[in-house]
This record gives structure tokens, C-alpha cells and sequence, in this order.
């Protein structure tokens, strides 16, 4: 009996202290390092952190209200509007205004805007466009389209975000948030977040492995490395594009030179070897795991129908440029050498050359889990800004068929995201376009505070 | 030319000649003596590079090795052998090839394709075909991703390979460019230029790579040097081209530029693969600034005792035309105007050696001439006036003598009756006219010599001259007529024969004077031929001049005779006054003729006059 009352004892004080583990505290700073600008687009962690969209993604990609608590199309998806959500304050204490929403939207996007006129009314705000825009609520979830509004204070930008900017906006390479009280969210966990960017990968891990940081990313061809030197990865499904964008211009105004371009890559080597196998082969637009019909769009490599359709053609030496770091690099170097194979001439340039560049390999951010909106987003990053209003898996097949057969953009891989994170931080989770959701990041290590 | 300028002339190309002989002889021996040097020169730096790329093969073949040997090397060899899967290996090469220090570094699997490869890193997956177990050092181009291409030192070496397996084992290709640190650190002579020449890029060739590349257009930028680009690259082109395409190592001077002392002994070395293929060349170019300094040194300095010596040459020859041509010159001169009868000549005689004694004994004999031209005039003079004077008296004194007898005769006959002094009277004032007339005679002989009248002179024609001599002593011959040349004209014991040339001989004389001379000359040739004979009166043309011929059969002349034949008051005659033929020759000096005779004894004599034709008369 006494027995059994010692070991019911023991065993409620362990159930005890571990539902007192899990349970998050709030205080504390994350530290965060990242390889880019912090405020760069795309994917830049600290424009989320300040400032909220109309409208935001969970984290399975579906389309959730946050400073537009509704919406309703009229005319076809040719106008819109969305109703804001009330009482929400700037972070210098100034309402959220229609006006100021209307600003903000308009220094955005500019002239580029998928919608032609925007205007507030009273407490919502009217889109309007000239072709149809089913995809506007998922595209106003996306970074570039955040609410944010520059104030006269020392960070000169100022938004509704769960943390407020903190020092000069103007140091990309260091951003400091602290935790916005009066959030329309509630105020987060952490009281403080500092990412450092232009920070190399290799420095990260060193800084991750010896405490200086707590969340840095992992390359997607370096997840196997990160894992095999026993670090704490998250990683998002493939949610970024890798897919060469071509020039209809100039050598390859020839549409079958651009599908010659686009049967001598050799997909396989780039996810096996320069990817380190974490990538997704595609030859489609959307990944399968949205669309389920990926694997209608072949992906092999056919160096004599390259040759075919070239059809004894030599052009010009071509130029192929690649954005971001090493990988991107050497992945250029190795579909330069594929093109050589099919007797293409290729000159792999600097992205920032001034000369007119044939061919650009880039990553772009599948921002939605809604297939027509994660294609346009995609499309419109690419330049090629069209409306997909296919309601019917057909109807979204037959229009990525159209745009994939045009060969100005090629598919390459799908890839992760991914980062590794310390012990001590804790609830960490990826959005629908990979990026972590620092709004909901605790620490373990935070001690809570003694009732007084 | 003259004595002075045969001197000049030969003294000059004396000194000139020796000068270039030894000149010549210098260059010839100083190019000679800087060729072998820089042969040397060259023969020593090649084994020293030889030296060199075997010390760089062995460092690539050593750095392979120890990769190979490698514990890291092992493991990956191990791993690729078991899941044949290269990915994880990717970048291996650029870490195993930075910390072996080599600029090129593949690791090859067992299936021939590159597996991570430093240099190309995108290459992996590629076949490899130069990776090969445990191959002495080669050379080969490797081409990289911005389509240039290096040309390297490499070395492949089995890695990780166990003594049991059969399995292909991992191989190692590494190795080092053979760039401008490459020539940095080859040991180069002072005034040594050392450049390497690779071929044109070229994309690489799966099919046929052990082929190297062809000798195409040559490109300047494609030569290298330790210090970078290499100055008038392009007139290596000849000699690179040659050694490329021969395989052999080639040798010429080049001109680097217009000035030959930018000339450089070049020598090509063509470094070949392990396949024999030239991959490029290695040219040695030795400055020949030196020898060509020298050499224009060599020329100045020749160029200079050439022009002192032609200077002194000119002094020299200045100084002997002084002391010897001159004094000659002067002497032949002298000599001429003793020739043209000016026999007081002198000249210089300064100095003690042969030209001035020369010079002496010239003037001792026209010295010698003047004195016995003088004394010979004036002993001719003395004969002239004892021959005048003897023929004076003999000519006076025979006419004197009967004027002697018939005045003693008029004394007589003064004694003797009247009758009878009146015979005697008559006959010795008879007497006495005639000897007085002779005298006379005698007198304006001599007279006439002594004033001998100024010629007027006429246009005649010296044939017809000649007939009237003839007709006048020969008075059967045709008058008024030209009688047919040769034609004789017999008159008593003398026959007189005309050879009067047929188109008229026109001369200027006075036509008396001439007829006196010519008279006097028929009479002397008559004289001669007291027994009769002929007498041929010829009249011809010489050229320029007129030629009469009066020639005797008579008993000639001696040649003694013939000398003084002209002479005043010489005579060959017994009564005689021996002024004729002087009165003859002063006559025909009149004329600007010439007279003379041409005689032997008993072969008769023939006096030739020489008178300058006339103009032709245009009117």
C-alpha cells in the first residue's frame, strides 16, 4: 500500500514536471542567421515579422483572413473587396486605415499590380481589374504585398505584426524585432528576435553547433551533411521551383530550339548529385502533390530528339546566368554542359552582366497550396503574368500544358526548405512556402517567472 | 688620271681592304664566339628545365600519391566500390585538391566517370579517359568551364585499391598548370626571355582525346611569359609553327623589331603529351643585343681607322704628288717646252734625293742645250759668215782678176800705138762691163737673200705652177694644156716627166716666189744630172696639205750633205753662191710649208714641198 502510494506519488510529480516542460514560456531572444538580406524579398524573415498581409497562408497553404477579416468578388473576379479587420493599430499606435492599406498596396507593386485600380472605402478596400483575378486572395498573402507604412522613428517602417522593428532599417545584414504588446494577434512567446544575415552557411552551423544561434538554414543539398553532423533539421515539402527561364527573344525566338533546350537537361544528375537527392524531379509547373498529374509532363533527358528538333541549326553562343549561391552555380555549369551535349554553345555569365542573357536559372517559391494561385504566383515571378482562372484538374492541366509546351519556362526540381534549429527553441513550424513561422517560436530554456 | 690620284687610289683601297680583311675577320669571330655561347646558354637552361619538370612531376606524382595513400581517400574508395552512388563525393576533389596544393584534382570511379572533380565540378558523371593506374607524369590540356584551357602537369594513381579486390578501383587524376609561376621559377639567364605557347582552346573531345591539337592560326595573345604578355609575339609564329609541326626542337634568330639589336637566338622546344602530341612550346630567346653592340662597335671602330686611314692615305699621297709627281710633272713639262724649242727651261731642284738630282741634270743639260745651241749658232754663224766671206772673195775674186788684167792690160796698151790701144781699149772696156755686170750679179744675189720680199699670195694652182716650171726648162712640152699625169717630156739628155694629180691642187702662194723657188730646185736637179737622167716634177694632195715632189736621177746626196743642204752660203757647187736652197726653204717658210729632201748617194734626190691647201672657194 505504501508502495504503491510512493510510486502513484513519484508518477504524478514526473506528469507534473513534464506538462510544466511543454508548455511555452514567454522572454527570450531567438537568434537567427540567415545567408541573404533578412528584408529581402522573397522570403525574408524579418517583413513578416513586422508587418501582416490581408490575407496569410497556414501552414497547409490554405488562404486564412489576417488584416482583412472578409472578402467577396462581384463581376466575374474582375472586383473585389476585402473588409478590414477593426481596431487593429499600426505598431506607433496608428490605426489601420483603407487609405492607409491603399498606400501601402500602391508602393508596392506599382505599375506591376495583378490588379488595375485599388481604392479604399471607408473601412475596406475595392480592387479592381481589367482581366479576371480568382487568385487575389492568395496572391495578397504574399510578402510583396505585406502592410507596412514608414513612420518618422529610428526604424522608419512600422506595421501590424506580432514584433515591431527595432534600429535602423537601413542594416541589412542585422535585423532586431521585439514583441509587439498590443498585437491583434496577442503578443508572441519570444520578446525578442536578431537575425543576422549575410551569414555563409558554413558559419551558421559553426555558430548553431557552438549556442551563438538557434535557427539557421539548411541548403537543400546539404540537408544529408546537416543530418549526418547530427543537426536538428525542419524541412517544408518541395515547395521552391528550381526552373530555367528563357529569353523569346534573340537565338531562341525559335520555339523548337527552346524545346531542344528544355530535352537536353539532365534532370536526374541535378537532384542525384548537385542536390544531394532532396529535390523532386518535374517537368510541370506544379509539384504532384498538388496536382497529381505531374508525371504527364516527362522529365528524361532525349538527346536525339534535342538534335532532331535543333535540326542541324548551330546558334549563337547562348548565355546562361544563375541566381543564388554556389549550387545554383554549379548547377548552371552542369546544364551548360547538357546543352553542349545537344550541340548548343553555352557561356555561363554573371547574373548582374550587363549583356542580354539567354538563359536564367532561378528558384521560384510555390506560395500557395492552391494550385491555380501557386501557379500564378509562380508565373507572375517569372514574368509571365497570366491569370489562370482553370476551375477543373483538366482545366489546370490543359493551361499548364500550354505554358510548360511554350518552353520560356523549363521545370527542373522541386526542393525543400529547410533549417536547423537548437534545442532550445521549440514550437517552430513551416509555412506553405517554407518559411518558419517565427510568431509562435518559444525557448525552453526561458525559466518562468516566480509568483510573487 | 695622274700620279697624284693613282697614289690616292691605291693607297685608299689598301687601307680600306685591310681594314674590312681584319673587320670581317673580327665579326665573323665574335658571332661566332656569342653563338656558342648562347647555344650554350640554351643547352644549359634546357637540361635546367628538364631538371625542372621532372621536379614539378615528381611534386604532382608525390601530392597524387599522398592523396591516394589517404585514409579520407581510402573510405571514399571504399564507399563508392560498395554503393557506387558518387553524390555524396561531389565536392571532395575541390577539398582534397586545396589541401595538396594542386590545381587540378578528379576523382574517377570505377566505372571511368568523374565522380567530383575540382577544376569542372559540374564535369561528375562524364567519362575521364586519361585516368589511368599508375602512369608516369604527362602533360595535357584540361579544359575548363569558361571554355579556356589549361595546360598541366598530371599524374594518375589508383586510390584505395585492395590486393584482394577485382573490382576497378578509384582513381586519381591530379595534377599542376604549367603557367607563368611555372616560368617564374625556371632558372633564366641574364638577357633570356622564356615564353610558352599554348594552342587554341578547344572543347574536349570524347572520340579522339589523346589527339592533340592542331597547329591553327597562330594567336599572339597565346604566349605567355613570367612577366606576362610577351612583346612581338607574333614574329615567333615561323620558328613555333615549324617546331610544332616537325616535333623537333628548332632553332633561328628572329627580329623582333626593325633594329637588329632586338635580334634574339631563339630556340622552340615543343612539350609533347605521353601520346606524342605537341601540346605547346617552349621557346628560349636569347638577347643577341650584345653581339650586336659588339659588332657595331667592331664596325665603328673600322668604319673609323678606314677614314683616318684614307685620311692619311690623301696626306700621304698629298705629301708623295709634292715630292715626287710634281717635280715629274714639272720635268715633263720642261721637257715639252724644250721639245717646243724653249731650251731655257729650269726647273725646281730642291732637295738631295733622285728627282732632285734628276731635276739638276736637266737643268745642266738645257743649260748645256742653250750654251751649245749658242755656240753652235754662233760657230754656224762663224762658218755661215767664213763660207759668205770665202764665197764673197772666191765669187769676187774671180771676177776681180780679169778686172786686174784688163786694167794692167789698159796700162800696157797705153804704151802701144793708137790703133792698137783702141783694140785694146775696146776689148778690155768690153772685159771690164762684163766682169763688173757679174759682179753685180753676185751682188744682188746676195742682196736678194738678205731682203727677201713679202709673198703675196694668190689662189693657183700648184699643177699648173709645176707645168710652167716645166714648160720653161722643158719648152717642148704643150703649153696651155694640162698634159695627162706621168706623161714624159724629153728635152736633150735630161727627161722631164709630169705626175700632176687631175682635180686641181689650189694653194695660196705668190706665184713668182714659188716659180723662183721651183726654178731654182729644176735647175739644181739639172745640175745633178750632167749626164742626163730623169726629172720627175710631181704635184698630189695630201690630206690637208699639197705635195710637190722635184726628184733627180742625178748622183744624189750623202747624208751629211742632206743636212746642211739648207744652210746659207753651203754649196756643193764650184761656183755656187750656196744661197738657193736657203733662199728656196725661206721662200717656202713664207708659205707656212715645209721643205725637205730625201737622197742617197748615187740614187739621185727628191725635194718634197709641203704647201697647206687652200680653202674652197664657195662663191
Amino acid at each position: 500500500m505504501l508502495r504503491q502510494a510512493a510510486i502513484s506519488i513519484l508518477v504524478a510529480a514526473l506528469a507534473l514536471s513534464a506538462s510544466a516542460r511543454t508548455r511555452p514560456h514567454y522572454g527570450g531572444t531567438l537568434r537567427v542567421e540567415v545567408e541573404g538580406d533578412p528584408w529581402q524579398r522573397p522570403g525574408g524573415m524579418a517583413r513578416r515579422l513586422v508587418m501582416d498581409g490581408l490575407t496569410t497562408l497556414d501552414p497547409d497553404g490554405a488562404v486564412q483572413p489576417a488584416l482583412a477579416i472578409r472578402w467577396a468578388s462581384e463581376n466575374d473576379d474582375h472586383r473585389w473587396q476585402f473588409w478590414l479587420r477593426p481596431g487593429v493599430r499600426f505598431q506607433n499606435d496608428a490605426a489601420l486605415t483603407g487609405a492607409a492599406v491603399e498606400a501601402s498596396l500602391t508602393a508596392s507593386c506599382g505599375a506591376s499590380c495583378p490588379w488595375s485600380v485599388v481604392h479604399a472605402v471607408g473601412a475596406s478596400l475595392v480592387f479592381t481589374g481589367d482581366s479576371p483575378m480568382p487568385n487575389l486572395p492568395a496572391l495578397l498573402a504574399d510578402d510583396l504585398y505585406l502592410i507596412g507604412t514608414p513612420t518618422d522613428s529610428p526604424a522608419g517602417l512600422t506595421g501590424t505584426g506580432p514584433f515591431a522593428l527595432s534600429g535602423d532599417l537601413g542594416n541589412h545584414n542585422h535585423a532586431r524585432v521585439l514583441a509587439n504588446e498590443n498585437c491583434w494577434r496577442g503578443r508572441p512567446f519570444l520578446d525578442a528576435i536578431e537575425i543576422t544575415g549575410s551569414r555563409s552557411i558554413r558559419d551558421q552551423w559553426l555558430d548553431l553547433s557552438v549556442g551563438r544561434a538557434d535557427l539557421v538554414e539548411v541548403p537543400a543539398e546539404q540537408m544529408r551533411q546537416a543530418r549526418d553532423q547530427r543537426l536538428t533539421v525542419i524541412a517544408s515539402p518541395p515547395v521552391s521551383l528550381l526552373a530555367l527561364s528563357l529569353s523569346d527573344s534573340g537565338a531562341l525566338a525559335n520555339p523548337n530550339l527552346r524545346a531542344a533546350l528544355a530535352l537536353a537537361v539532365d534532370r536526374t544528375a541535378l537532384s542525384n548529385v548537385i542536390f544531394q537527392k532532396q529535390g523532386e524531379i518535374t517537368a510541370s509547373l506544379l509539384p504532384a502533390s498538388l496536382t497529381g498529374y505531374a508525371f504527364l509532363f516527362p522529365a528524361d533527358r532525349d538527346l536525339d530528339k534535342a538534335h532532331e528538333l535543333r535540326g542541324g541549326v548551330t546558334p549563337p553562343t547562348l548565355t546562361l546566368a544563375a541566381e543564388g549561391g554556389a549550387a545554383m552555380q554549379l548547377a548552371a555549369q552542369r546544364i551548360a554542359l547538357n546543352l553542349h551535349d545537344a550541340g548548343f554553345s553555352v557561356q555561363v555569365v554573371n547574373a548582374a552582366a550587363p549583356q542580354h542573357i539567354d538563359l536564367t536559372l532561378r528558384r521560384f517559391t510555390l506560395e500557395s497550396s492552391q494550385p491555380q494561385a501557386g501557379m500564378e504566383s509562380i508565373l507572375r515571378a517569372a514574368g509571365l503574368a497570366v491569370s489562370i482562372r482553370a476551375q477543373t484538374p483538366a482545366e489546370l492541366y490543359k493551361t499548364e500544358r500550354e505554358i510548360v509546351d511554350a518552353h520560356l519556362l523549363i521545370p527542373l526540381l522541386y526542393l525543400p526548405r529547410a533549417f536547423a534549429v537548437s534545442g532550445r527553441v521549440r514550437d517552430l513550424r513551416l509555412g506553405a512556402d517554407g518559411t518558419p513561422l517565427l510568431a509562435g517560436v518559444s525557448l525552453s530554456d526561458i525559466q518562468p517567472e516566480a509568483a510573487p | 688620271m695622274n700620279l697624284r690620284q693613282k697614289l690616292l687610289l691605291l693607297l685608299s683601297l689598301m687601307v680600306a681592304m685591310i681594314v674590312a680583311a681584319v673587320a670581317w675577320t673580327v665579326l665573323v669571330r665574335i658571332r661566332m664566339v656569342f653563338e656558342q655561347r648562347d647555344q650554350e646558354e640554351t643547352a644549359l637552361f634546357v637540361s635546367q628545365f628538364q631538371r625542372e619538370f621532372q621536379h614539378r612531376s615528381a611534386e604532382v606524382a608525390a601530392a597524387v600519391d599522398r592523396i591516394a595513400a589517404s585514409e579520407h581517400m581510402r573510405s571514399i574508395a571504399f564507399a563508392l566500390a560498395q554503393s557506387s552512388d558518387p553524390s555524396p563525393y561531389l565536392t571532395e576533389a575541390q577539398t582534397l585538391a586545396q589541401d595538396a596544393q594542386l590545381d587540378f584534382l578528379e576523382i574517377v570511379g570505377p566505372d571511368e566517370k568523374i565522380v567530383s572533380s575540382a577544376q569542372w565540378p559540374a564535369r561528375f558523371g562524364y567519362f575521364e579517359p586519361f585516368a589511368w593506374d599508375d602512369q608516369p607524369t604527362f602533360l595535357k590540356t584540361e579544359d575548363l568551364p569558361d571554355g579556356s584551357s589549361a595546360l598541366a602537369l598530371f599524374a594518375s594513381r589508383a586510390a584505395g585499391r585492395s590486393e584482394s579486390a577485382t573490382a576497378e578501383p578509384v582513381r586519381l587524376l591530379g595534377g599542376k598548370r604549367l603557367d607563368r609561376s611555372f616560368l617564374a621559377d625556371l632558372p633564366v639567364a641574364p638577357g633570356m626571355q622564356i615564353s610558352l605557347y599554348r594552342a587554341a582552346d578547344q572543347s574536349p573531345s570524347t572520340e579522339q582525346p589523346h589527339l592533340g591539337p592542331d597547329f591553327t592560326s597562330f594567336d599572339p595573345k597565346r604566349m605567355i611569359s613570367a612577366a606576362g604578355d610577351v612583346p612581338n609575339a607574333s614574329r615567333y609564329e615561323s620558328l613555333i609553327h615549324s617546331a610544332w609541326n616537325s616535333g623537333q626542337q628548332t632553332s633561328s634568330i628572329l627580329y623582333l623589331t626593325s633594329r637588329r639589336e632586338d635580334s634574339v637566338n631563339a630556340t622552340a622546344i615543343p612539350l609533347k603529351s605521353n601520346t606524342g602530341a605537341v601540346l605547346a612550346v617552349l621557346t628560349v630567346a636569347v638577347s643577341r643585343s650584345g653581339m650586336v653592340q659588339a659588332q657595331q662597335h667592331i664596325r665603328a671602330i673600322a668604319y673609323g681607322v678606314a677614314a683616318g686611314g684614307i685620311l692619311l692615305a690623301i696626306l700621304a699621297s698629298l705629301w708623295i704628288a709634292a715630292r715626287v709627281s710634281r717635280p715629274i710633272e714639272q720635268l715633263a713639262l720642261a721637257a715639252e717646252q724644250v721639245a717646243s724649242g724653249i731650251w731655257d727651261t729650269h726647273v725646281p731642284d730642291h732637295g738631295r734625293d733622285e728627282i732632285s738630282a734628276l731635276a739638276r741634270s736637266f737643268n745642266h743639260m738645257t743649260g748645256e742645250l742653250v750654251a751649245q745651241r749658242d755656240r753652235l749658232v754662233q760657230t754656224e754663224r762663224v762658218a755661215a759668215w767664213r763660207e759668205l766671206a770665202r764665197r764673197l772673195a772666191h765669187e769676187l775674186k774671180n771676177p776681180l782678176f780679169p778686172l786686174q788684167l784688163t786694167v794692167e792690160n789698159l796700162i800696157r796698151g797705153r804704151e802701144l800705138p793708137a790703133a792698137e790701144f783702141d783694140e785694146v781699149f775696146r776689148e778690155s772696156t768690153q772685159t771690164l762691163g762684163m766682169e763688173i755686170a757679174n759682179l753685180k750679179t753676185i751682188i744682188g744675189r746676195f742682196s736678194d737673200f738678205s731682203r727677201m720680199p713679202q709673198p703675196q699670195l694668190e689662189r693657183i694652182d700648184a699643177g699648173e705652177a709645176m707645168r710652167r716650171v716645166a714648160q720653161l726648162y722643158f719648152p717642148s712640152a704643150p703649153r696651155g694644156t694640162r698634159a695627162p699625169a706621168g706623161e714624159a717630156v724629153p728635152a736633150e739628155k735630161i727627161t722631164c716627166r709630169l705626175e700632176i694629180a687631175s682635180p686641181p691642187l689650189f694653194i695660196n702662194v705668190d706665184p713668182e716666189l714659188l716659180h723662183r723657188a721651183l726654178s731654182n730646185l729644176v735647175l739644181n736637179a739639172m745640175d745633178a744630172m750632167p749626164d742626163g737622167g730623169t726629172l720627175t716634177l710631181s704635184a698630189q694632195s695630201k690630206g690637208e696639205a699639197v705635195e710637190l715632189r722635184i726628184v733627180d736621177t742625178g748622183t744624189g746626196l750623202t747624208p751629211e750633205e742632206c743636212e746642211r743642204l739648207f744652210t746659207p752660203y753651203y754649196t756643193t757647187k764650184q761656183h755656187g753662191t750656196g744661197l738657193g736652197l736657203a733662199i728656196v726653204q725661206s721662200v717656202i717658210a713664207d708659205h707656212h710649208g715645209a721643205i725637205a729632201v730625201e737622197s742617197s748617194t748615187g740614187g739621185g734626190a727628191a725635194f718634197i714641198i709641203t704647201l697647206p691647201r687652200a680653202e674652197e672657194c664657195t662663191s
